[in-house]
């Protein structure tokens, strides 16, 4: 049954004031749910959430709250993200939450951000987004918040369209992509203008902290959340996340894709300080475009028969090469941490 | 404290009242496939299974798993052709395991450390006799005294090993190794009764009236009849009584040049002896193709690859594809042999057949020709078992129909030849005894169906080169020293770690990274066996990520119940 508003607040204040009772270690294996409870990693995103089969963004949620630790206040703009995770009643965050608008994420985090430090208090706030609510409607409440010099990292999980709507363009749609409003036709092949640059207009906020990092690479994201949190003051984070129903591609293939983007050059994994490149995940031996591009729907049309068609891989092709050659991703032999090592596993997992 | 008054509030994790799993029409499962190297070891050795336990910093448990199948690591990890590493998974993407360096390893450390091996209790349950003290015998032996019987072992010669000690050249196999690993396995508590020969000292009647079962591992002793359409050299050696003797007092005649006939061991490792010794134009002349990447694996020179490439080096001259097809002689003397370029093919009935080609005849100048064809069983004193045939005839657990308490494996069966083959048979020849005697299940002989290089996710995975051995440079090698060397421990782990675990869980963590909807758990903090990751089937929605990208693919997607 569904409680009210205030239920559900009584309920909270009964809580707080309850003292905790200490974990009991968890002796019977069958019993998952008290397992789930004990597992040794902070859960900031719990099971149960309405996403999609293998969403990319649900991943990329779980994976930087998880980094980010329990002292953790969250502002959330419009999107699949929010509505997956607090179908109300319901929440599957662990941490507090709060949403208010698509356009105002960054505004909302501002504000929180200010309170606690009039409060004294050192929670640090993660402001996060689709890339509908930061490339284009959040975009002016990210800049004034870069701008204020507020202590909060920002995070952008990067599905290149408007998912939660029904797959419409946005700033950060890749070119020649397919979406329910850059259809490929007569007129054009897909979106006809190019992914903003998002990562360049951050720069020119000159803050100490901005990366790009994808769910290809989870101990890379670990290592920029953390890094990132660790700085007073604003940082950034865009992180790719493959959507499997607005890309159209199966849901095992999240991180299969994930990878090729970064393998290709398609999204490059950079690091910036105030501005400035410090370092990127080169690439040992990159993947042509189209080995990423095939096993997606929403390229469908750049494999016919058409001139236009292999026009267009070849536009998508440059585009990777210019990446590679803008970052300085083409890597000097094997290294353990570019795009082919760093993914590496060992037996008994990562111990870090 | 005041409290905001509009928008809603839920409670932290309340989600979980929400059953994803019911989305779901795919589960993933964890599926224990078999590893390539495992299922094709003769000896069926899971390399995958100790390899893991070296990956986990345990070098006896490594070992006693080992052991649990093949009782003499440090002799096979010597002289086995080691096919798990043609079959091994990391040769599609870079180099095979060094698998029989790592067998070699343990073998020598379970040695100089004096590891226990894990046989527990007194013998005490029914005896059985086994004659015979080659691979397959030892291994029926120990594998019977594991399982608790009183086993007595017999062999017509004064020690025991079989070919490894009467023939396998000391360059290959030090004799301190067999010797230490063998006086290892006898003193588990099994009775060794030398120069008993069956059909001259022992009876098959009086040995079935004293033991519950019989287990023949006699080999196959006496050379194969050779002769080029019915004549022979009057001075004839054959092979494997030339190698028996060079290792028994040291001698081998030294011509000044030799055709050796035959495409398996003998031939090899006497081509080697006797350009050592002093020979100077040692010819090999085989029927098959010479080991190499194009070459036809199940028609190929039947030995280790590596000592063929041995042999090149220190200037043996192969002749593969051809046989020969005359002596010339003058008078009594040898002066050459013709031979003849010939290939396996199949012929109109369908079945494959060696067919000469007329017209490529050539003639090679020689002293001295030298069949090593290859050997059958000497059934003297026991024909009645065999019937006249060259070898046992013996169904896949090695039962003979017409005796139901006799058993054999190894080469005395003709379809072996290799000394893991014989280990393999004396291991299930126990099983099957066990299971008469004590009900116990009968040992499997199929394995499971092993994964292939396309199932594993192999992104997890970085390039890295293979460990190589230390070889005694040419001008450096002797009759008695070893020309290989072992690993040291650091090399061991280096090795070890390139393995990727091959249809079993290696405990990466990927799945429990990077599952979107938490839904797989662990059961401990840490392990490094799977052991301890469970699906949580209430909230898995069955994308399939984690079968896709676990590297081992011990994750395989099903149809839900
Ligand atoms: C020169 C040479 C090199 C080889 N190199 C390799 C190699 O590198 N790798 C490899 O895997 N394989 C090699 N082989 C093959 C391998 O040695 C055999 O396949 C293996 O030894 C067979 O084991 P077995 O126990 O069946 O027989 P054997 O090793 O032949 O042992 C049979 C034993 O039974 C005894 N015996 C025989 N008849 C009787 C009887 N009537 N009563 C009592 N005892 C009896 C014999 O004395 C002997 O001890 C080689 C063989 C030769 C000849
Ligand atoms: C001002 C305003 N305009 C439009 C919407 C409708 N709307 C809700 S979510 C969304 C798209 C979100 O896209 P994105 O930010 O990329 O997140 P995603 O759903 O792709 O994760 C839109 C257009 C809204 N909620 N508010
Ligand atoms: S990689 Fe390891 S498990 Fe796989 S076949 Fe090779 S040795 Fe066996
Ligand atoms: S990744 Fe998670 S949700 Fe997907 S199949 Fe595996 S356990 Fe189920
Ligand atoms: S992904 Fe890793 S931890 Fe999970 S089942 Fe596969 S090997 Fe084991
Ligand atoms: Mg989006």
């Amino acid at each position: 049954m569904a409680k009210s508003s205030s239920q559900l607040k009584d309920e909270i204040l009964k809580r707080r004031s309850q003292p905790k009772e200490p974990a009991a270690p968890v002796t019977d294996e069958s019993d998952l749910a008290r397992l789930r409870k004990s597992q040794p990693r902070f859960r900031g995103l719990e099971a149960g959430h309405r996403a999609c089969q293998g969403c990319g963004e649900a991943l990329a949620a779980r994976l930087v709250t998880e980094a980010a630790g329990p002292d953790v206040i969250l502002t959330n703009a419009t999107g699949c993200l929010e509505v997956f995770t607090t179908p109300w009643p319901q929440s599957a965050w662990r941490l507090p939450w709060i949403h208010s608008l698509f356009e105002n994420s960054a505004a909302i985090a501002s504000g929180v951000e200010a309170a606690l430090k009039a409060q004294g208090r050192a929670t640090k706030v993660i402001a996060m987004g689709g890339d509908g609510g930061t490339f284009d409607i959040g975009f002016q409440a990210l800049s004034g918040m870069l701008e204020r010099q507020h202590n909060v990292l920002y995070v952008c999980y990067d599905n290149e369209a408007y998912m939660n709507t029904g797959i419409q363009r946005s700033g950060s749609t890749p070119h020649a992509a397919m979406t329910t409003t850059s259809p490929p036709g007569k007129e054009r092949m897909g979106k006809r203008h190019l992914k903003k640059d998002l990562l360049s207009i951050i720069a020119a906020h000159h803050i100490p902290y901005a990366a790009s990092a994808s769910v290809a690479y989870p101990a890379d994201i670990r290592r920029k959340v953390r890094r990132a949190v660790s700085i007073t003051g604003p940082t950034f984070l865009l992180i790719h996340s493959p959507c499997p129903l607005g890309w159209g591609f199966d849901s095992e293939r999240t991180i299969e894709l994930a990878r090729l983007a970064v393998q290709t050059g398609l999204f490059p994994l950079v690091e910036l300080e105030r501005g400035e490149i410090t370092g990127v995940m080169p690439i040992r031996k990159p993947r042509p475009v189209a080995d990423y591009l095939k096993i997606q729907n929403r390229f469908r049309h750049l494999f016919v028969e058409d001139p236009r068609a292999l026009k267009e891989r070849e536009h998508l092709q440059a585009l990777a090469d210019h990446n590679i050659d803008q970052y300085g991703l083409a890597g000097e032999g094997a290294d353990p941490l570019d795009a082919d090592g760093a993914d590496t596993v060992r037996r008994g997992g990562l111990v870090d | 404290m005041k409290l905001l008054t509009r928008g809603a509030f839920a409670l932290p994790g309340t989600s979980l009242d929400f059953k994803t799993g019911t989305w779901r029409n795919q589960m993933p499962v964890h599926k224990h496939w078999g590893a390539p190297c495992h299922y094709v070891c003769p000896a069926g050795e899971d390399a995958q299974a100790y390899i893991g336990k070296l990956q986990e910093g345990h070098p006896q448990a490594a070992w006693e798993v080992l052991v649990a199948v093949n009782p003499m690591p440090a002799t096979t990890g010597r002289v086995c052709p080691h096919p798990c590493e043609q079959a091994c998974n990391r040769g599609k993407m870079d180099e095979p395991i060094a698998i029989h360096l790592i067998e070699r390893y343990l073998g020598d450390e379970a040695i100089k450390n004096n590891w226990a091996y894990p046989v527990e209790g007194k013998a005490k349950g029914e005896p059985i006799a086994v004659v015979g003290a080659g691979p397959a015998g030892i291994s029926a032996a120990y594998h019977l005294r594991r399982r608790g019987y009183r086993v007595t072992m017999f062999d017509a010669l004064p020690e025991a090993g079989g070919l490894l000690r009467s023939a396998i050249p000391i360059t290959r196999l030090p004799r301190e190794v067999l010797d230490a690993e063998l006086a290892r396995i006898l003193a588990l508590g099994i009775e060794f009764k030398p120069r008993q020969a069956l059909g001259r000292d022992l009876r098959l009647d009086d040995l079935l009236a004293d033991y519950q079962f019989v287990f023949l591992g006699v080999g196959a002793g006496k050379s194969r009849h050779w002769s080029v359409d019915g004549a022979v050299p009057s001075e004839m050696h054959e092979g494997l009584g030339l190698l028996k003797e060079w290792i028994a007092v040291g001698k081998v005649p030294i011509p000044k040049s030799v055709v050796i006939h035959g495409g398996g061991n003998t031939a090899v490792d006497l081509a080697r002896v006797m350009k050592r010794a002093g020979t100077a134009e040692v010819h090999v002349i085989t029927a098959s193709g010479l080991p190499g990447p194009d070459a036809d694996p199940k028609d190929v020179l039947n030995v280790v690859p590596r000592e063929f490439e041995q042999a090149v080096e220190e200037g043996v001259v192969f002749h593969p594809y051809r046989t020969i097809q005359r002596l010339l002689m003058r008078g009594s003397k040898m002066v050459g042999i013709e031979m003849v370029r010939l290939k396996k093919i199949k012929a109109a009935s369908g079945r494959t057949q060696r067919v000469a080609f007329e017209g490529t005849e050539t003639v090679l100048h020689v002293d001295m020709v030298v069949p090593a064809i290859g050997e059958v069983i000497d059934p003297t004193g026991f024909e009645s078992l065999v019937g006249g045939a060259d070898y046992f005839k013996a169904d896949p657990w090695g039962r003979i129909e017409t005796h139901d308490r006799v058993l054999v494996g190894g080469d005395a069966r003709g379809d072996r030849g290799t000394v893991t083959a014989a280990i393999g048979d004396g291991r299930i020849a126990a099983g099957v005894i066990d299971s008469a005697l004590a009900k116990a299940e009968m040992p499997a002989v199929k394995r499971r169906d092993f994964i292939p290089y396309e199932t594993l996710n192999p992104n997890y995975f970085e390039p890295a080169a293979r460990a190589k051995e230390p070889t005694l440079p040419i001008g450096r090698r002797t009759d008695t020293e070893e020309i290989e060397g072992g690993l040291t421990t650091a090399q061991i782990g280096q090795e070890a770690a390139r393995c990727f675990s091959c249809g079993n869980c290696m405990a990466c963590d990927n799945c429990w990274t990077l599952c979107p909807d938490n839904a797989v758990v662990k059961t401990r903090d840490r392990a490094t066996d799977g052991s301890h990751y469970v699906f949580d089937y209430e909230f898995c929605k069955g994308c399939g990520l984690c079968a896709k990208e676990c590297p081992c693919g011990y994750i395989g997607m099903t149809d839900d119940a």
